[in-house]
C-alpha cells in the first residue's frame, strides 16, 4: 500500500503553526510570573540612576544643557520614551538569537527544525508572544515610571505608533542575520548583551545623539533605528529632529525593505553551512 | 570467618590535608576559568561599555554649552563627571559580577554534575565556596584595572588622589560584597528562580548607592535606606579617596561601617550555607537541577 | 572494627511527593497514618511524602560483591545516595566501614569511592589527569603519594595516550573510566558502584565487569546497583531484589533461582496480543504469573509465563492465541533467569 503523508501544506499550516508556537511561548512565558514582574521593574531600576544624575544637572527640574540638544529639559520623558522603544528591539534581538540558544541548549531546536515548516517562520513565531508580553509589560512600565518620574508626551500618540511599525518590521531583518550568527557562533550571551547595549548606546536611547562626541555621531548615523527614535519622539514630545521627520520617516521604509532582504539572506546562507558542518545538534 | 585483605585508605586528614584541597579547589577554578576564552572579550568590552550608557547621558545634561555641568559641580563638588560615574559602576559591575561568579558557583556546579563528586570527598565544603573566590578576585582586579586603563588612555581620566587609600576602601569592602556572595550561593541551590534575586540585590545597589549621583540628592527615606547597604560608603570612600585626596583619617567613616558590615556578611554567608548543607542532606536537593 | 563492610539498619528515606510528578505514597502505607496527619494538621492540606527506600537491611560482608537488583525507581539509587553520606535517613541507621553514616560522615566519606550514575560527575573542562589530580587533593592524599597514584590509575584504566586531553572530547566509555578511577583514588576498602555499566556500548560493558571482577579480587567489598540481571548474576556474590523501596529477596544467584527451579518458565512471541488473552491465562490455577510486553513499539509482544504445569497449560494456551489475527511466532521453555525470580516475587519485568 501507497502511503500518503498526512503532511499537506497550506497557507492554513502555516499560520496555524505560528499560532501554535507563539501559544506555546505565551504559556511558558507566564509559567514564570517573576520574569514578567522582572521585566517590568527592570528597566525602571537602570533608569533610576539617570533620573537622580539628571537631578545633580538640573536646577528646579529643568535640564537646560539637555535642552539645548534636544530641544526638550523633560529629559525624563524623553529617556522613558527611548526605554519603551528599546524593549521592543530587544525583544526582536533577543526574541530570536535567544530563543534560538535556548532551543539549542535544550536540545529541542532538531525537532523544531525537522518540521517542514519554513525556518524564518519559526523564528518570527517565536517573536509574536514576546511582542504581545512586551506591549503588557512596557505599558505597565510605563504607567509606574510615569507615576514615579513623571512621563508626559505633548504630541500625537498614534502618528508615533505609525512611525514605530517600519521601525520593528526592519528590526527583523536585523534578528535574522543575529540569530544566523548565533547559529555559527553557539554562544550568544555576550554577543546579544554587548550588541543590544551598544545599539541602544548609539540610536539614542537614552541621550540625544547630537550630544555624542563628534567621532561617534557617524555610527548613530548609520542606524536606522536612530531615525525610528527620534521620529516617534519629534511626533510625541515635540523634540527637534535630525532631519525633517518626513524624511525621517522615508529612510525607515527604505531600510526596513533593505534589511529584511539581507537578514533573510544571510540566515540562510548560515543556516545552509550549519546543515553541510552538521553542528545543529551541537552546543 | 576467614581473614580478607583490605585495603588501607591513602587519604591522610589533617589540616594541612585540607590547606591543600582548598589550594586544588583554587587551582581548578582558575584552569577552567582559561579555557573558557570568552572572558577575555567581557573584560575589555564591559568596563568601557556600561558606564558609557551613563557618561553619554550625563554629556547630554551637560549641554553643549556647560550649562548644566556648572550646576552638577556645584551640587556634587567633583569637577571630573566621568570619574565620578566611573567609580559607582565599578563598584556596581564588582558586586553584580560577585553574585554571578561566586554567586553561582555552587549552583553551576549542580547543573555540571559535579557539586555531588565534590560532596563524596572528606574537605571541609566551605573550601569549595572560598576557593572560587581566589580567582574571582584576581579576574576582578584586572578588571578593575582595565576599567582604570580604558578610561585613562581615551577620556583621559587621571586619579588626583592616594592610589593606596583607593586600594584599602576596595580592600575593607572584600568581606561585605564576598559574604554577600556566599549567603546568596547557597540559597540558589535550594530556591528556584535564584536569578530574582541577583536583580532583587544589584537593583538595590543601583537605586540606592549613589553609582551616578551623591545620595545627598535622594529624598530622605531613601538615604536611610541607602545607610543599610555596605556600597554606599564603598561608592563614597572611593570618590573621596580617588578625587579628594582623602586619606585614611577621612575615610575612617566609611571605612568603619564597610567593615562592620564585612563581618556581618559574612558570618551570614556562612551560616547560610551550613544551613543549606544540612538541608540539601535531608531533601536530597543538591543532586537536583 | 565492625564485622561487615556495610551494614544497613531498617533505612528509610522519605521525600515530599512533589505535585504533578506522579509520586504517590506507597500503597501499604496504613490509611490511618494518613489521616492522623490530617488531623494534626487542621485544615492544612497534608504534606503527601513520597516514600523512596522503606525499610532496607543490608549486611554486607568484607570482601563481598553485593548487588542490588531492581527496576528503575526501586529505591537503588536512593540508597546508595544515603550510604555515601549525600542523603541523610528518615529513619533507620548504616555503618560503613564501621561509620555511622550520620555522625561519622567524614569517616565514611574516607572509606568510600562512590561512581554515581550518570557520566557528569567529573569536570569536561579539566583534562583527565587533572580531575584526577584535584579530586587526590580532596581525598586527603598526600601530594607525593597522589602523583603515583594518578599515574597507576591512568595506566590501569588504559587512559594513558589521552590523559591530557579535555575530557569533553573523550567517549562515554572514557569518562566512565575516569569517574571509576576517581572513585579508587584513595584506595577506599568499600567502593558503592550505581549502574555503573548504564549507557556504555557492549564492549565497554564487558571491560568493566572484569574490571570490577579484578576489583574483589584485590580485596575492594563492592556495592553495585543494576537493572541488568545479567550483569548482578554474572559479578555478585550475593544480590538483593529491591522494588518499592524493599529488599523482597536476598540471597546468592544460585540461591535465588533454585527457588522456581520447579516452576517451568514458557516463553512466548506473539503477534497482535491482547490483553483479555492474559486475564484468560492468568485465572487459571496452574499459572503463576504472566507479563506481557511490546517489543519496540512492533506488533510483537514477549510473553513470560511461569506454571506449574506446562501439560495443563499449553494446550488452552494455544487456544487463546490463534484467535482473532493473534499469532504465535515463537515458543520457548526455559531455564529460569533471575528476571524470573524477580517476575516472580512481583508479578512484573524487570525492564518495562
Amino acid at each position: 500500500m501507497q502511503l500518503t503523508t498526512l503532511s499537506q501544506p497550506s497557507l492554513t499550516t502555516h499560520l496555524r503553526a505560528l499560532f501554535v508556537i507563539a501559544r506555546k511561548d505565551w504559556k511558558v512565558f507566564w509559567r514564570y510570573p517573576l520574569n514578567a514582574l522582572s521585566s517590568v521593574f527592570q528597566p525602571i531600576i537602570w533608569i533610576t540612576p539617570v533620573y537622580f544624575m539628571g537631578k545633580a544637572f538640573s536646577t528646579n527640574g529643568q535640564a537646560a544643557g539637555f535642552a539645548a540638544y534636544s530641544g526638550t529639559g523633560d529629559y525624563m520623558s524623553y529617556i522613558l520614551l527611548g526605554t519603551v522603544l528599546t524593549n521592543f528591539i530587544m525583544t526582536v534581538f533577543w526574541g530570536m538569537g535567544y530563543a534560538l540558544k535556548n532551543d539549542m541548549d535544550s536540545g529541542v531546536l532538531e525537532s523544531n527544525w525537522l518540521t517542514p515548516i519554513p525556518r524564518l517562520l519559526i523564528l518570527v513565531g517565536r517573536t509574536l508572544t514576546s511582542i504581545l508580553t512586551t506591549t503588557i509589560t512596557s505599558a505597565t512600565m510605563l504607567i509606574l515610571a510615569g507615576l514615579l518620574f513623571g512621563f508626559r508626551p505633548t504630541g500625537s500618540t498614534f502618528a508615533a505608533i505609525l512611525t514605530a511599525v517600519p521601525m520593528l518590521v526592519g528590526l527583523y531583518g536585523f534578528g535574522f542575520a543575529f540569530a544566523g550568527v548565533v547559529l555559527l557562533m553557539r554562544e550568544a550571551n555576550t554577543l546579544v548583551d554587548v550588541g543590544s547595549f551598544l545599539v541602544q548606546g548609539f540610536s539614542g536611547t537614552n541621550f540625544p545623539v547630537q550630544s555624542l562626541p563628534y567621532w561617534l555621531i557617524p555610527i548613530s548615523l548609520m542606524l536606522p533605528l536612530t531615525y525610528g527614535l527620534d521620529a516617534v519622539r519629534g511626533f510625541l514630545l515635540k523634540t527637534n529632529t535630525l532631519l525633517p521627520i518626513p524624511a525621517e520617516i522615508a529612510i525607515l521604509l527604505f531600510s526596513m525593505f533593505v534589511m529584511l532582504w539581507i537578514g533573510a539572506q544571510v540566515f540562510h546562507r548560515v543556516e545552509r553551512r550549519v546543515r553541510t558542518l552538521g553542528t545543529l545538534g551541537q552546543h | 570467618m576467614e581473614t580478607t585483605f583490605i585495603p588501607r585508605s591513602l587519604g591522610q586528614p589533617g589540616l594541612l590535608s585540607d590547606v591543600r584541597a582548598f589550594l586544588a579547589v583554587v587551582r581548578r577554578e582558575w584552569i577552567i576559568f582559561t579555557r573558557y576564552p570568552s572572558w577575555i572579550i567581557a573584560l575589555f568590552i564591559w568596563p568601557l561599555i556600561f558606564p558609557m550608557m551613563y557618561i553619554l547621558t550625563a554629556r547630554a545634561l551637560s549641554g553643549p554649552d556647560g550649562s548644566g555641568l556648572a550646576v552638577f559641580i556645584a551640587t556634587t563638588g567633583a569637577t571630573d563627571y566621568i570619574g565620578y560615574i566611573i567609580v559607582g559602576t565599578t563598584v556596581w559591575m564588582w558586586q553584580n559580577i560577585v553574585l554571578w561568579d561566586v554567586g553561582f558557583a555552587l549552583r553551576n556546579e549542580q547543573m555540571r554534575g559535579t557539586l555531588e563528586s565534590n560532596w563524596l570527598t572528606p574537605t571541609w565544603r566551605f573550601s569549595y565556596l572560598l576557593g572560587q573566590t581566589g580567582p574571582q578576585i584576581v579576574t576582578m582586579a584586572m578588571f578593575i584595572g582595565v576599567t582604570a586603563l580604558e578610561f585613562g588612555l581615551l577620556f583621559g581620566i587621571r586619579l588626583n588622589g592616594s592610589p593606596w587609600m583607593l586600594g584599602l576602601m576596595m580592600l575593607a569592602a572584600i568581606p561585605a560584597i564576598y559574604g554577600l556572595g556566599f549567603a546568596f550561593a547557597s540559597l540558589v541551590i535550594t530556591v528556584k528562580e535564584a536569578n530574582a534575586f541577583v536583580f532583587l540585590i544589584r537593583g538595590m545597589v543601583m537605586i540606592f548607592c549613589g553609582i551616578t549621583f551623591p545620595v545627598a540628592i535622594l529624598p530622605a527615606w531613601m538615604q536611610t535606606f541607602a545607610k543599610w547597604l555596605p556600597q554606599t560608603y564603598l561608592i563614597h570612600g572611593m570618590r573621596a579617596a580617588a578625587f579628594a585626596k582623602a586619606g585614611v583619617k577621612e575615610l575612617l567613616p566609611d571605612l568603619i561601617p564597610l567593615l562592620s558590615f564585612g563581618a556581618f556578611w559574612l558570618a551570614v554567608g556562612y551560616f547560610t550555607f551550613l544551613w543549606m548543607e544540612r538541608r540539601a542532606r535531608k531533601s536530597g536537593a543538591i543532586g537536583q537541577y | 572494627m565492625s564485622q561487615f563492610a556495610v551494614e544497613a539498619c531498617q533505612l528509610v528515606k522519605k521525600f515530599p511527593a512533589r505535585p504533578g510528578t506522579g509520586d504517590k505514597p506507597l500503597e501499604g502505607e496504613p490509611a490511618s497514618s494518613q489521616r492522623k496527619r490530617r488531623r494534626l494538621f487542621g485544615k492544612k492540606e497534608p504534606k503527601a511524602m513520597f516514600t523512596a527506600v522503606n525499610g532496607v537491611d543490608l549486611q554486607i560482608q568484607y570482601g563481598e560483591i553485593f548487588g542490588l537488583l531492581g527496576p528503575n525507581g526501586a529505591g537503588k539509587s536512593t540508597t546508595i545516595r544515603m550510604l555515601c553520606t549525600l542523603l541523610e535517613p528518615t529513619s533507620g541507621t548504616a555503618h560503613i566501614n564501621g561509620y555511622d553514616i550520620v555522625k561519622q560522615a567524614n569517616d565514611v566519606r574516607r572509606s568510600l569511592g562512590t561512581v554515581l550514575a550518570g557520566e557528569r560527575s567529573i569536570y569536561w573542562k579539566l583534562t583527565g589527569r587533572e580531575n584526577l589530580e584535584y579530586f587526590a587533593a580532596l581525598y586527603h592524599i598526600p601530594p607525593a603519594i597522589a602523583k603515583k597514584r594518578v599515574d597507576e590509575l591512568i595506566e590501569r584504566m588504559e587512559l594513558k595516550d589521552r590523559a591530557n586531553e579535555l575530557v569533553e572530547k573523550y567517549s562515554t566509555g572514557m569518562r566512565q573510566r575516569v569517574a571509576i578511577a576517581k572513585a579508587l583514588l584513595a584506595r577506599p576498602p568499600i567502593l558503592l558502584l550505581d549502574e555503573p555499566t548504564l549507557g556504555l556500548d557492549p564492549q565497554a560493558a564487558r571491560n568493566l565487569r572484569e574490571l570490577i571482577a579484578q576489583l574483589k579480587q584485590e580485596g575492594h567489598t563492592i556495592l553495585l546497583t543494576t537493572h541488568y540481571m545479567e550483569e548482578a548474576d554474572q559479578l555478585s556474590d550475593r544480590i538483593g531484589i529491591i522494588d518499592a523501596g524493599k529488599i523482597i529477596a536476598l540471597d546468592t544467584p544460585e540461591g535465588l533461582k533454585r527457588r522456581i527451579d520447579r516452576k517451568e518458565i514458557i516463553r512466548l512471541e506473539v503477534s497482535g496480543w491482547q490483553d483479555y488473552i492474559g486475564e484468560k491465562l492468568r485465572a487459571m490455577r496452574e499459572v503463576e504469573s504472566l507479563v506481557a510486553r511490546r517489543q519496540n513499539e512492533s506488533d510483537l509482544w514477549e510473553v513470560n509465563l511461569q506454571a506449574t504445569d506446562s501439560r495443563v497449560v499449553l494446550p488452552k494456551l494455544m487456544e487463546s492465541i490463534s484467535q482473532n489475527g493473534t499469532r504465535l511466532v515463537n515458543m520457548n521453555i526455559v531455564k529460569p533467569s533471575l528476571e524470573d525470580v524477580f517476575i516472580h516475587l512481583t508479578g512484573k519485568a524487570l525492564r518495562d
